[in-house]
């Protein structure tokens, strides 16, 4: 934080957030206002004000197109993929910061390597493994997928957290009787709580909108996630702009609520996971 | 474009008669490729799925999917007998030797046109020719409200109405024997004029050159194009949506040029896997759905002319103007992207939409007609030369 | 668990030692071993199999595969739409980049700032980032439409009595994918950056402003020194995900028109469409290098110990 500031830095300050809170917050105000006009009215009669509004969007996605359904299926997708990826990715993290092995520097890299590749040139493999496995068209084969893309960010993320924490604290544990586990689960992770909040905020977000893995390896309609959700709303060439509007909103609200819950941590998060890196 | 239904729910029916239990998946026809390829890598293909003609060409050369002459010939003879479009799209020897789906619907494009504008600007009759449509569309266009040609240049298959164009004006992609290309050609250049000249006349909707599968549909149903080029759905939208609009429109069968008029009918088709371990069933299923209550019914609710002589006989032909637009093309209709070969390499140029992107060169890049040729002929070669 | 106990006693005769333990070995592995086993399986395996299958005329489906060597390459390389999109990507992520360091840098160091309504605005500014990247995509999109049902050219037309082909035109498509692509990235930027100002100690600030500095010296030398390495990680990854994005041109241009828009994944996944699963996999493997120079330097710097 830094020091106070004169009249015209003040003006400047605030000059800048609001032409920021207006770039940020039209395009929103926009899809909100789109949600509540009929389709007719949002080709017909053009405007940036509410025309006629109706919740008429909102009860179609709910009673017609069940959203509800979807809705429920990525919370179980996205919070499945969260629990199993911070979990596994903790273990993973501390052990690639704290301990000295052969193949560490080797696991580090290759755990980095596979973030960084693109997922277009690997769905179609994946497809045949996650068919192999018998796991095609399942909310598990779904959550075992997005490990590609979870676990290699949650680890880094948890290993800047990590770092973070000066290790005369296990030392300390392990002199009072703490085993190397111990250590870990009793101080480091208590400790760690809004790197980990911060890691399954990220995480449960990548899953809560990923599109192209979910669209593929999802086709039981009872099975699918919001964004192949949306993507059926535009069915071949009726793209229902009101409709699509309105499960934007819907799809985005759980996020939006969980980000401003979890800024504080966020933040953190990021921090750690950058500075300490 | 129109959503495929990958399987109809009716088929629930057969599977409680048959005591089978029926899985129905619907996908949309947007993602099918995608999906299937997933699919097939993966070896966990659906027993039985619909698909269009191009995809059967492809998934027939691998033998991916299982021969069904014997059961398209049971089928014909059950009810009536085959279209003779049906019979001309459906030849084996087009997909080398042996048929690999059963034919059930029949798509195409109508001009839609608004004959409330029209009229008044002096047009009573829908034009016969393309060049009669630029007549019509110069007196109609009134921009920045009402632009005449609702037809996409863009990255999409609806924008493949250009190929028609093309041919109407005598113009080919490809020779006989769908080995060379020949877009570097007269015809085509009359073509370009025609395309060229009605857009510098501000004729094309702004946004033509990218629309998605939807930019037809969204001009048309803001009320902000006069023709558009559409296989049914818009007609069914705006009957609901926006009755004022539907009053006020027409259809009729595309127009054509100086050398040819094609109204080109896309077959699609139901096909069973080779993976699948219930063969016998999937047939059974297939040839129930080929029934002709459950047809009736089915064309009812969807956008699709018939394939079997019985399947006229359904009262949406006769109910709905759309729907006996819809028959009229599947009698008097030509096979899609005749008179070309309708071969592999003609469907790699299409999915690249290379003449779409002719236009574009010439519209969107400012390139001249030339130079735009010359580039798309040796683009289209070069696709050709892989499939020798 | 025979391990941990070990260790234990060993804890608790002496100072303990953290390198080269035989348990701490086995421990680092095994506690590795899950995310390592997925990840082989998920992407090591794959990626391998998708390399290959770029250097074979594989189609979807197909019974036999043939070995083709560079063939796939050399015609992907010789299509135009393969030289512009090497180029518009090249373009747009550096055009982009750019704009999300200099405005994130600023907007972080506003936010820094002891001004009223701090967390509304930090909060505010994760909202785009909290969109899904397809709804705000095809939200962008319905706000750039050509017709006065765009909110921009209604207001153009309302106006100007004019309307701006933001999407359809050559001039234009490329800036308008950059500035709908920099709205739902550059959140990531501004809380990174301000997540690293905040841990610059007060007093460095305090001690240069009693010098008289003025604050484009305080953010030159105190600021910009302090969160460099963060700059450069936050650069790097987001240059990796921006390369590899999709979402925005395919949903807002398909790559279009003419070519204008197109980019690597776009032009992979059209690749595709064909079921030329081998030329498909050449587009995206012929990006590879870049990435690996990328992903190298990346990894390096996240993985250097402190």
């Amino acid at each position: 934080m830094a020091t106070r500031l004169s009249l015209i830095q003040k003006i400047i300050a605030y000059g800048s957030l609001a032409a920021l809170a207006l770039f940020i917050l039209f395009p929103v105000y926009f899809m909100a206002i789109t949600s509540l006009k009929t389709v007719r009215d949002i080709y017909r009669l053009p405007s940036l004000l509410p025309v006629n509004p109706t919740l008429i969007n909102y009860e179609q996605l709910i009673g017609t197109w069940k959203f509800l359904d979807a809705i429920r299926n990525s919370l179980i997708v996205a919070s499945a993929t969260t629990l199993v990826s911070v979990f596994i990715s903790a273990l993973a993290a501390y052990s690639l910061v704290r301990l000295r092995y052969k193949f560490r520097n080797w696991a580090g890299r290759l755990i980095m390597f596979s973030y960084l590749t693109p997922s277009s040139l690997l769905f179609i493999p994946l497809a045949v493994i996650v068919a192999q496995l018998g796991i095609s068209n399942t909310h598990q084969g779904l959550i075992f997928v997005y490990l590609t893309f979870s676990a290699p960010l949650s680890t880094w993320l948890l290993m800047g957290y990590f770092r973070g924490i000066p290790v005369d604290y296990d030392e300390q544990a392990m002199v009072d009787g703490c085993t190397r586990l111990g250590a870990f689960f009793r101080v480091v992770l208590p400790l760690s709580v809004p790197g980990l909040i911060a890691c399954s905020v990220f995480t449960f977000t990548g899953a809560w909108n990923e599109l192209l893995l979910s669209l593929i390896f999802i086709t039981d309609p009872a099975l699918r996630t919001v964004p192949v959700a949306v993507s059926y709303l535009i069915t071949g060439d009726t793209v229902r702009m009101g409709l699509i509007m309105a499960a934007s909103i819907v799809s985005a609200l759980p996020i939006m609520i969980l980000y401003f819950i979890a800024q504080r941590f966020v933040v953190q998060g990021l921090g750690a996971g950058g500075v300490k890196a | 474009m129109k959503p495929t239904p990958c399987k109809r729910p009716e088929s629930k029916e057969w599977g409680k008669a048959k005591n089978v239990n029926v899985t129905v998946v619907m996908i949309n026809q947007n993602e099918t490729v995608a999906k299937v390829s997933a699919a097939i890598e993966a070896g966990n293909m659906p027993d039985a799925f619909d698909l269009g003609r191009d995809f059967m060409l492809q998934l027939a050369k691998n033998a991916r999917i299982e021969p069904v002459d014997d059961l398209y010939k049971t089928i014909g003879d059950a009810h009536g007998g085959w279209l003779d479009s049906t019979n001309k799209g459906s030849n084996p020897k087009d997909f080398g030797g042996k048929l690999y789906g059963i034919p059930f619907g029949q798509s195409g494009n109508l001009l839609n046109r608004r004959d409330d504008v029209l009229s008044k600007a002096g047009y009573k009759d829908a034009p016969k020719t393309w060049a009669e449509l630029l007549e019509q569309a110069k007196k109609a266009n009134a921009p920045p409200k009402l632009f005449s040609m609702g037809f996409a240049l863009s990255n999409v298959g609806d924008a493949n109405v250009q190929n028609e164009v093309l041919r109407g004006y005598g113009g080919r992609i490809a020779d006989d024997a769908g080995k060379k290309c020949t877009i570097d050609s007269p015809e085509t250049r009359e073509y370009m004029k025609w395309v060229t000249d009605a857009f510098a006349a501000g004729l094309f909707p702004p946004g033509a050159t990218t629309w998605d599968g939807a930019g037809d549909n969204n001009a048309y149903q803001s009320g902000q194009a006069v023709f558009i080029a559409n296989p049914g759905s818009v007609y069914l939208n705006i009957l609901k949506a926006d009755p004022e609009l539907a009053k006020g429109s027409k259809y009729s069968a595309l127009p054509g040029g100086p050398k040819l008029r094609t109204a080109p009918t896309g077959l699609n088709f139901r096909a069973i896997s080779a993976s699948s371990k219930v063969k016998d069933l999937a047939k059974d299923l297939l040839a129930f759905m080929s029934d002709d209550k459950y047809l009736s019914d089915y064309y009812g609710k969807a956008i699709y002319g018939p394939v079997l002589k019985n399947g006229m006989n359904a009262p949406i032909f006769k109910e709905s103007v759309l729907h006996a637009g819809l028959l009229d093309l599947a009698l008097n209709g030509t096979p899609a992207n005749f008179p070309d070969t309708d071969n592999l390499a003609l469907a790699e140029y299409n999915t690249n939409f290379l003449t779409p992107k002719m236009v574009q060169k010439v519209v969107v890049d400012k390139k001249s007609v030339e130079d735009a040729i010359k580039e798309t002929q040796a683009a289209c070669q070069a696709i050709y030369d892989k499939y020798k | 668990m025979a391990q941990s106990t070990s260790s234990r006693s060993l804890a608790g005769l002496k100072a303990p030692r953290f390198s080269l333990g035989k348990t701490d070995a086995a421990l680092g592995m095994g506690l590795v071993a899950p995310v390592l086993i997925c990840l082989m399986t998920l992407v090591v395996y794959p990626f391998i199999f998708a390399v290959y299958i770029s250097f074979t005329d594989r189609t979807v489906g197909a019974q036999v595969v043939n070995f083709v060597g560079f063939d796939n390459f050399r015609y992907i390389f010789g299509t135009q739409g393969f030289q512009e999109s090497v180029r518009n990507t090249l373009v747009m992520v550096f055009v982009l980049q750019s704009m999300k360091l200099v405005l994130g840098l600023g907007i972080a160091s506003v936010l820094n700032q002891a001004i009223r309504g701090r967390t509304v605005f930090r909060g505010l500014t994760l909202l785009p980032w909290a969109m899904p990247a397809f709804v705000a995509y095809l939200l962008w999109k319905y706000m750039f439409d050509p017709t006065q049902a765009g909110a921009f050219n209604m207001i153009l037309i309302d106006v100007f009595g004019t309307q701006l082909d933001f999407l359809s035109s050559r001039e234009l498509a490329m800036p308008s994918v950059i500035i709908a692509s920099f709205w739902r990235g550059f959140p990531f930027w501004v809380i990174s950056f301000l997540a690293a100002m905040q841990n610059i100690s007060p007093e460095l600030y305090e001690a240069a402003a009693i010098d008289g500095a003025s604050a484009w010296k305080r953010f030159r030398h105190i600021t910009l020194p302090s969160i460099q390495h963060v700059i450069l990680v936050v650069t790097l990854l987001s240059t990796i995900w921006t390369t590899n994005s999709f979402e925005n041109v395919w949903l807002m241009t398909g790559g279009g028109p003419s070519n204008a828009t197109m980019t690597f994944p776009v032009l992979a996944y059209y690749g595709l469409q064909t079921l030329r699963l081998g030329e498909a996999s050449a587009v995206s493997v012929s990006m590879l290098p870049i990435f690996a120079i990328l992903a190298f330097v990346v990894v390096n710097l996240l993985l250097k110990e402190d």
